[in-house]
């Protein structure tokens, strides 16, 4: 079951799933992060569905009283509000070779964790809770830090990986951003 | 530091020769004299308007390193205040926005009224029976507005806001102005940390359309190959770059129909529904055709707040010491805009100016790894290069008046040089005050 948190819809705290749906799609959960550690887009971008929607809202501090205004909402700003098509854009550019920010490419490290998993609506999909941490060294010394929960729609597939992911929003762990920019996928 | 001297006794800035001294970008010294003498003497926007539209609405903000409320009074009004409890000097406000009837600090529970004013101390008739609240209200800046954009100011002698921008609300008009009703930001400001100089921010939009055609080759390369459009050298669309004539303020862009397909481009797809040729025409019904076919334009106003219209970003360049800025951005959309108009600026803006936009990621990178070198001693000493467009004489045209030049040129940047040299040189505070703006161009 999803609830809503502000604008966001996250999963219920509730049961367990039994393992041997735990365990697949945690194989594909890694399974992808290692295509984007090793920079393989074209891989990961046939994990894509058509109706993807890949998402990073904003968060800003607020009092208690206003934690639904936490996340800006659907006509807001946000860190990505993509669809496959955009995704193709961000792709194609990061393989021209003058894309600066990753040229040379920045090391990364995807770590998934705390996953959990519900069934949707329809038989096939599934929603999925993962806590993230991703780090990013680039150059000489830099090295950034971002940690936060990723909700993703994942639907069963015939296919290299088994899935294909329809959504993913990505719930940052801060407010104003350590970084310079945001030159990798989650 | 008293002088205009340093890293190794060059000018920081000397304009006939068009060179800049690296210093101005690391020196701790120039900063604290940035902060006293440019950044406390200036007109600073500290928000938009629709960020606080009701009353007890604020946002918490800076100018320069100090915080500030930015807070709607009862009356409609705006009111910036110096976001420190007067008594310890607590953070008042600890949250980054929100609605309130008012402001307690959470240290010893003093609380103000939204418009500034001292109303409860608690034990007061026990522990504080002389003190007078009146003197103990927040401090309280100087405000203004500009077409929907808050400025405020610490400076007392400090021109009219209109004075103080001067001349380049021409174009500035072109992109707040250029509908009926004006623009207003779109939800959410997006934050995030540089770790450079404020002035490469802030002179880049003032200044730079130079650095398009290399550092952002990389989405126009994919846009071109996936819209098919025939390749366009920029080089032969006409193209202006304006320099104030005096406050440091500075614009450029190309007089092209061009804009709406740029956007539609880079968002990777076109919102449907969408109808960009009535866009256009609604903003040459409203400003002229020449105007309203600024393209990509870029425009700072001194000393850090700059637009980039080409997807309608807005950002204050927030310094955090010589070496660091936070970049508060959000986005500006005609308040006439369709709600597919709408959809289609917001997508244009979050995917290209934005921390994980696809032309902002290479600026962040540039300004970090210039800052990294000038760690170095000699590359603090070496001079840089300002000199583009010297020489080449102005253009005239009817339609964009002031001082013009074609967009690449680093006229502009010179203007906003020049004019930081002569704040930051200026100890008594006349070349920020009303009177030096009634006398003639700099």
């Amino acid at each position: 079951m999803l609830q809503s948190k502000g604008p966001i819809d996250v999963l219920q705290i509730s049961r367990r799933q039994p393992r041997d749906v735990q365990q697949d799609i945690e194989q594909f959960l890694f399974y992808e992060a290692a295509l984007l550690n090793d920079r393989l887009f074209d891989e990961w971008y046939e994990l894509l569905a058509d109706d993807l929607h890949y998402y990073a809202p904003l968060r800003t501090t607020r009092a208690s009283r206003e934690q639904g205004l936490e996340f800006s909402g659907p006509g807001d700003l946000a860190y990505f509000d993509d669809t496959k098509a955009s995704i193709a854009l961000r792709v194609k550019r990061l393989k021209t070779s003058s894309a600066w920010a990753e040229e040379p490419p920045s090391r990364t490290r995807r770590f998934l964790t705390n996953i959990r998993i519900e069934h949707g609506d329809d038989p096939g999909e599934f929603h999925v809770s993962s806590a993230f941490l991703l780090y990013r060294n680039r150059a000489e010394r830099q090295t950034d830090i971002f940690a936060g929960e990723r909700l993703d729609g994942l639907r069963r597939c015939a296919g290299a990986g088994g899935y294909q992911i329809f959504a993913r929003t990505v719930l940052m762990d801060q407010s104003t951003l350590s970084a310079n920019n945001i030159s990798f996928f989650f | 530091m008293g002088s205009p001297q340093s890293g190794g006794g060059a000018p920081l800035f000397d304009e006939a020769r068009g060179t800049i001294n690296p210093a101005i970008y690391a020196d701790p010294e120039i900063y604290e004299l940035e902060l006293d003498r440019i950044f406390a003497r200036s007109w600073l926007v500290v928000a938009h308007e629709s960020h606080i539209p009701n009353p007890g609405d604020f946002l918490a903000s800076y100018m320069a390193e100090d915080p500030v409320i930015v807070v709607r009074q009862k009356d409609g009004g705006v009111k910036v205040h110096l976001n420190q409890c007067r008594h310890r000097g607590m953070k008042l406000c600890r949250t980054d926005a929100g609605r309130a009837r008012g402001f307690i600090c959470s240290y010893h529970g003093w609380a103000y009224s939204l418009d500034g004013d001292l109303v409860n101390v608690p034990l007061e008739e026990l522990s504080f029976r002389n003190i007078d609240k009146a003197q103990w209200g927040l401090r309280t800046a100087r405000v203004d507005t500009y077409k929907g954009l808050i400025f405020a100011t610490w400076n007392e002698a400090a021109p009219a806001l209109g004075e103080y921008l001067g001349d380049i609300t021409h174009y500035l008009d072109g992109i707040l102005d250029r509908s009926p009703g004006g623009t207003e930001a779109i939800g959410g400001i997006v934050k995030w940390v540089i770790p450079c100089n404020w002035k490469f921010a802030a002179e880049q939009f003032c200044s730079d359309m130079y650095h398009g055609i290399f550092s952002h080759s990389s989405p126009q390369m994919v846009v071109a190959a996936m819209t098919d459009a025939p390749a366009q050298d920029p080089t032969e669309l006409t193209s202006r770059q304006f320099r104030a004539r005096r406050g440091g303020h500075g614009t450029g862009f190309f007089v092209s129909p061009t804009q709406w397909p740029y956007r539609i481009g880079h968002s990777g797809e076109w919102v449907p529904g969408f109808n960009p040729d009535a866009s256009l025409a609604r903003s040459v019904a409203h400003i002229g055709e020449r105007r309203a076919q600024m393209s990509y334009q870029h425009i700072t106003l001194f000393p850090n707040f700059s637009i980039y219209a080409g997807v309608d970003t807005a950002r204050i360049w927030h310094p955090r010491g010589p070496g660091e800025i936070e970049v508060w951005a959000f986005g500006l959309v005609d308040k006439t805009a369709t709600p597919e108009e709408r959809e289609q600026a917001r997508l244009a803006t979050l995917r290209t100016f934005s921390p994980a936009g696809t032309w902002e990621q290479d600026d962040g990178e540039n300004w970090v790894e210039i800052q990294r070198v000038l760690r170095g001693r000699v590359a603090r000493q070496t001079p840089l290069n300002a000199q583009m467009g010297q020489g080449a004489g102005p253009a005239d045209d009817p339609d964009f008046p002031g001082a013009l030049s074609t967009a690449y040129a680093e006229e502009a940047a010179r203007g906003f040089y020049a004019h930081w040299q002569r704040m930051l040189t200026d100890a008594d505070g006349f070349v920020a005050s009303r009177e030096a703006y009634r006398n003639a161009a700099e």
